[in-house]
């Protein structure tokens, strides 16, 4: 009976045109266009230094590792930065003036970014402030370690500064060479396959409903029927699933070896994210049918909704990833979009791959939490009105 | 004959509103009853709640014998239902959703294929087997609805409303098709505002209104509730306020009306009224156009027990 189900519940999907085309053709299309879209930044020969300003205050001082970052990326040929040293009220002004794109400023040991506006360039600097705080708390954490371990003994100060040049040269690439343009482009089309990974919610909301008896006809027909419901559930939701997983799997191939999107070289850490984001989002699909008695177009904006507020905290729509991050950091630790966004930037930014490792965790955390609450749901036998 | 379905003092609420009210009543094995009400009499809800679909606040169903639960699969598996809305995947040609419905009943490919196929015959859709839900008119789609519901051979078979909406030609076809079950054995369950197609098939007719069983027996027996014998309706373009006050005189006649030159006229008792009145109006020299006789529907049942009619 299982199978039975699952066969034709993949075939009536497959022929959903509109299902079909919100959740499969929709996000090739928009690759197709980003790619368009960013063609012209892949053009750009020459990487113009924009104005910035630091708060140059006693935190700024204090904190020589950061300072010397900053100061390397506004020297030289390939700099990034002109820098202007400033109060933080004038930094403020400036900034209300539009003369600097942006500015930073330290507080509590971390380096904060303030910025107007949505672009490139603020975008440039967010990018560069977070890989500039990421490489000094490495330093910083190597230092306190080997100072740990020295026991009391003679700190041997050339080796945990040669460690530290290290991971500064290493770090350095990432903000200076030429596809530091490029990245910003990584992050449009990474967030591209979160949201085509969470409108699978359509899917499987589609899926449940036609299983359910309080939402539609069919599900009434079916429920009556001498299946157990765990058996149409399970099928209809894989049938889902698999059909998902594909399409985003499809979805990464193509702007990986197509459009020639960077994630990284490990593909099978980059497919798992497909993996656990399609199962995320096919168990929020089942948590909104379950919970929300709506009519299926009804639950489809909302998917949709949730969907593309979650792409623009993630760095959609002009790449703001960062700012939002240091905004409203909460929001990205627990969107699904945020998380499969920032799984795929931890692998293409990160040899280290403990942040991946969060986001995928997190994911599975909160594709435990909606299936949980859902079966409980689903576990009562009779309704209240059919 | 044996009980297939026993309902003892059902009662559901929503919230404040009783939708059935302690109904109490049996469905034997091989007939056909008939649940007949206007809309929202509790019809379609007191099926829901003999399908263990619905939650109910008390009382007690028995299907074959044994109470029904959501999880009662073995009896499930002897039950078909057509639900008042078409319930089928435009995704899926006719035969398709006819073999995928069944499938969730019938495992063996064979006997299923069988199955699809007599469904197609018992309903007349063999020749729009390959076509879609959307390119069926709304009668050939009730149809589908119908054969969907009943292709994996039920024991038992509730049909919700199932000829609403329905063309002329369709509707027969679909009465002929329960019929053409109960001829096979099945026990059916009509519910329908449609007293007509109550008296064409019912075997036994319970009538709702309000959640509660207002009468129920044989439509004969229903019928003799009425207090009327045969009502005549005469077609007269005058009558004087002293001709129609001649009419009430008329033996066995308990009630006279007359409105936009039509005057009818019940009778309570008597055979022959037809004949009388014809005697009746040459001997007063009344010129009428056309005169014709009924039998109480069920409807004037419903007037009688309610005070209203069925379709108010």
């Amino acid at each position: 009976m299982f199978w039975h189900n699952f066969k034709f519940a993949f075939k009536t999907l497959i022929k959903n045109r509109e299902l079909i085309f919100w959740t499969l053709a929709f996000p090739f299309i928009l690759a197709l266009l980003f790619n368009l879209a960013f063609a012209r930044l892949h053009d750009y020969d020459v990487f113009e230094a924009f104005d910035i300003a630091i708060v140059n205050d006693e935190s700024y001082q204090n904190a020589i590792g950061i300072k010397s970052a900053y100061s390397a990326l506004s020297e030289g040929d390939e700099k990034i930065f002109n820098i202007k040293y400033a109060s933080r009220e004038d930094a403020d002004k400036m900034l209300e003036n539009e003369e600097i794109e942006g500015y930073v400023y330290i507080a509590d040991g971390q380096i904060h970014v303030a910025v107007k506006t949505n672009g490139t360039n603020q975008t440039v600097l967010a990018t560069v402030s977070e890989q500039i705080s990421q490489s000094v708390v490495m330093v910083e954490d190597i230092v306190a370690t080997d100072i740990q371990r020295s026991g009391g003994q003679e700190i041997n100060i050339p080796e945990i500064a040669a460690k530290a040049m290290k991971i500064v040269s290493e770090a350095e690439p990432n903000v200076k060479d030429e596809s530091r343009v490029m990245n910003i482009v990584s992050i449009e089309f990474f967030t591209l396959v979160a949201m085509a990974c969470m409108q699978g919610a359509m899917i499987s909301s589609e899926m449940m409903d036609r299983s359910l008896p309080n939402i539609t006809n069919r599900g009434k027909r079916v429920s009556i029927a001498p299946t157990r419901k765990s058996v149409i559930v399970g099928s209809n939701l894989l049938a889902g699933y698999l059909l998902l997983f594909v399409s985003v799997t499809l979805l990464i191939l193509f702007t990986r070896f197509v459009l020639g999107i960077e994630y990284g070289s490990n593909i099978a850490l980059m497919l798992l994210v497909a993996v656990v984001g399609s199962l995320t989002s096919t168990m929020m699909g089942m948590f909104l049918s379950v919970f929300l008695k709506a009519k299926s177009g009804a639950k489809q904006v909302i998917v949709l909704v949730v969907t593309m507020v979650g792409c623009l905290f993630a760095g959609m729509f002009g790449g703001m990833k960062n700012y939002f991050d240091e905004a409203l950091p909460f929001v990205n630790k627990i969107s699904p979009v945020g998380l499969i966004t920032d799984g795929f930037y931890s692998l293409y930014y990160y040899d280290d791959i403990s942040r991946y490792v969060v986001n995928i965790v997190s994911l599975l955390v909160i594709a435990a939490i909606f299936f949980a609450l859902s079966v409980r749901s689903l576990r009562r036998n009779r309704y209240d009105s059919v | 004959m044996k009980n297939v379905i026993e309902v003892k003092h059902l009662t559901k609420s929503y919230k404040s509103n009783k939708a059935v009210d302690d109904l109490s009543f049996e469905v034997k094995e091989g007939e056909i009853l008939g649940l007949l009400g206007p809309n929202g009499s509790g019809k379609t809800t007191t099926m829901n709640c003999i399908l263990a679909l619905l939650k109910f606040d008390e009382g007690k169903i028995k299907i074959f014998g044994e109470e029904m639960a959501p999880d009662a699969y073995e009896t499930k598996a002897k039950i078909g239902v057509v639900f008042q809305e078409v319930a089928v995947f435009d995704e899926l040609t006719v035969y398709g959703n006819i073999e995928y419905f069944c499938g969730l009943y019938i495992e063996d490919k064979t006997t299923r294929a069988q199955y699809v196929e007599d469904a197609l015959k018992l309903v007349g859709l063999e020749e729009n087997r390959n076509q879609y839900p959307k390119q069926l008119s709304g009668g050939l789609l009730r149809r589908l609805n119908i054969a969907c519901g009943i292709a994996h051979k039920p024991k038992l078979i509730f049909l919700d409303e199932p000829t609403v909406a329905v063309d002329p030609q369709s509707r027969n076809n679909i009465l002929e098709g329960i019929k053409k079950l109960r001829d096979d054995g099945a026990t059916i369950i009509y519910t329908t505002h449609y007293m007509e197609e109550v008296e064409i098939l019912c075997d036994r007719v319970i009538i709702l209104d309000h959640g509660k069983i207002i009468a129920s027996g044989t439509n004969d027996e229903l019928k003799a509730l009425a207090k009327i014998e045969e009502k005549v309706t005469v077609e007269v373009a005058e009558l004087s306020p002293k001709q129609l006050g001649g009419f009430e005189k008329i033996k066995n006649v308990a009630e006279v009306s007359y409105e936009n030159g039509v005057l009818k006229v019940v009778y309570g008792k008597g055979k022959n009224n037809l004949a009388e009145m014809i005697e009746y109006l040459k001997a007063n020299r009344i010129s009428y156009s056309r005169i014709f006789a009924e039998r109480p529907t069920l409807n004037d049942v419903f007037l009688e027990l309610t005070g209203k009619e069925l379709r108010d």
